[in-house]
């Protein structure tokens, strides 16, 4: 007789799937060193240059600051997007297949998918925000934890967007164009690397309800202790909710459905 | 016991599993063949709960794959085809998050994974990468999870493929070690020697049906003409075929290349006839050679293939 399996709670088996993205992630350290390289660069040749330029244009006004949470937010939204990547690449590889063979249901796969990519984008940007919180001078544990909140909030909805558009674009070279379209648009059209004021008008209506402008003012908040209205956090959530709960949707339908037919 | 009752499964038009109805029982090697395409694969998946089965019903120790995906699932191990697993992880870490995955209990899984891994020769490459690994390594790391899983239904598909002659015997004593445990195994396989050898029973599939069920010997004795015979003529003569199916006990004659092939009852008393026939005809036998008929035979005429 065979010996009894050893049952799984859904909460294991999230965390194994998550265990997963993080093995992954460790062997490829050049990834994360990369990523971290560009941020400092940005950080110190960037943003320093243009707060010396703008302090003359609007005293007061300390641009580096508002930048570096900027950054921190920016990199961990395109870093969430790769999960819908990471889809297509699993199928090509039919490592998707193996997965879904796997003793759990579907859904908790959808789950653990979207949650790995989250908590994946947390670990790259986490010594970022650490960084960002020790030059800006605000070490404020609760501060800094609030901003992990928020950028693990943000990287959930963000993951479940790329992750809708992956299902419902099918095509991986469609995908890649479609995807850095949608990473430059709510990167760029919002409040997370120049305040919004500055935006040109038309597009601030836009910029204003952007997850990366809720995210940024939000964690501008937690760390600098600037204004942040409830309305931040509230289309922060809404965003999560809708494309979280899509991205989920689809992508049960598709493995539902028969996998990647 | 996995019992397949009329199983289609649609891609877009196109049936790729067409009515299988089959029952494999507990602790029986089914070997399941097939040519390229023919829907093996498909219904692996499909067993498997990866795809929805369009209609029909598969139940696995009386779960239904429709109704208890997630019973079934608990029950089943693939080893895949191609080794499918993240190649930039170890092959230590592969086998230690499967069997975790699977739910080996903590206790006894790290020395199973020592012991397979032993097995296989594999206790240094198991640090490497296994993307640095060969072809043949890679494939005793996707059949080594399935070793170290244990499942109720262990499914193999084309589980030699890439190994050297003592890896393959080994993958066949270890398979065969799981049997005695009590697992049931689906073998898919193109390689009839390796059916013949480790199936109780063996399921031929062409076009999406199962054509055939039997044991190796049944099968084999499903032949019209049990023996073959193969005459090798400095070249063909194209009205032998005919010629020689005038004979009652030969059931088929075709050339493949310069190669005349019979297919007949009582061989070993006609060959002389049949090379009398032959050489009244012209032909200038080079060598003859009478034989059993192969699973491979068998194969190739409820596909309807021919040898290229």
């Amino acid at each position: 007789m065979k010996a009894q399996r050893h049952e799984l709670s859904p909460l294991s088996v999230i965390w194994l799937l998550v265990e997963r993205d993080l093995r992954t992630l460790v062997k490829s350290p050049w990834i994360l060193i990369n990523r971290t390289v560009f941020f400092v660069i940005q950080l110190f040749v960037f943003a320093v240059l243009v707060n010396k330029l703008v302090a003359s244009t609007i005293p007061g006004f300390n641009y580096f600051d508002f930048y570096s949470v900027g950054a921190v937010v920016s990199t961990i939204t395109s870093i969430a997007f790769i999960i819908g990547a990471d889809l297509f690449e699993e199928e090509e590889m039919g490592l998707l297949d193996y997965l879904l063979s796997l003793p759990f249901g579907h859904s908790l796969f959808v789950f653990g998918r979207a949650l790995g990519g989250a908590v994946r984008g947390l670990i790259y940007t986490a010594p970022m925000m650490l960084l960002v919180a020790f030059i800006d001078g605000y070490w404020s544990p609760a501060g800094i934890l609030g901003s992990y909140v928020v950028l693990f909030v943000l990287a959930t909805g963000i993951s479940g967007l790329s992750i809708t558009l992956a299902m419902v674009i099918r095509s991986e070279n469609r995908f890649d164009v479609v995807i850095a379209m949608a990473e430059l648009a709510t990167v760029r059209v919002s409040a997370a690397i120049y305040p919004l004021y500055y935006i040109p008008q038309a597009l601030q209506p836009i910029a204003a309800y952007s997850p990366v402008t809720s995210a940024s003012d939000l964690i501008r908040w937690a760390i600098l202790g600037n204004a942040s209205g409830v309305g931040n956090l509230v289309i922060l959530v809404l965003f999560v909710a809708i494309f979280f709960g899509l991205g989920s949707a689809f992508l049960f339908k598709r493995l539902e459905g028969g996998r990647f037919e | 016991m996995i019992e397949f009752k009329d199983v289609w499964k649609r891609f877009k038009g196109t049936d790729a599993v067409r009515g299988i109805t089959c029952t494999i029982e507990d602790q029986e090697i089914f070997g399941l063949l097939g040519p390229n395409g023919a829907g093996k694969s498909t219904l692996i998946m499909t067993m498997s709960t990866v795809y929805r089965a369009t209609s029909g019903e598969i139940l696995v120790d009386g779960h239904s794959v429709n109704t208890e995906p997630g019973k079934v699932k608990e029950l089943i191990g693939i080893s895949f085809q191609d080794p499918k697993y993240d190649r930039i992880l170890t092959a230590r870490e592969i086998l230690q998050w499967h069997a975790k995955v699977t739910g080996v209990e903590k206790g006894v899984r790290e020395k199973r994974i020592d012991d397979v891994l032993t097995k296989f020769g594999l206790t240094f490459e198991a640090r490497k990468r296994t993307w640095m690994l060969s072809g043949g390594t890679k494939k005793k790391i996707e059949n080594a999870k399935i070793f170290v899983q244990r499942p109720k239904v262990a499914v193999f598909d084309e589980p030699t493929a890439y190994l050297d002659v003592p890896s393959r015997l080994l993958v066949w004593d270890m398979i065969d070690e799981l049997r005695d445990e009590g697992s049931t195994v689906l073998l898919a396989t193109n390689m009839m020697d390796e059916a013949d050898r480790m199936s109780d029973r063996v399921g031929i599939v062409s076009k999406g049906e199962m054509v055939q069920v039997g044991t190796p010997d049944a099968l084999k004795g499903t032949l019209k003409g049990r023996d073959i015979i193969e005459m090798t003529l400095e070249k063909p003569i194209p009205e032998l075929p005919a010629e020689m199916k005038k004979i009652e006990d030969i059931q088929d004659a075709h050339f493949e290349g310069d190669t005349l092939v019979l297919l007949l009852s009582n061989g070993r008393e006609l060959l002389p006839h049949v090379i009398n026939i032959a050489t009244a005809k012209g032909a200038k036998v080079q060598s003859v050679n009478l034989k059993q008929p192969s699973l491979e035979d068998v194969f190739l005429h409820y596909t309807g293939m021919k040898l290229a």
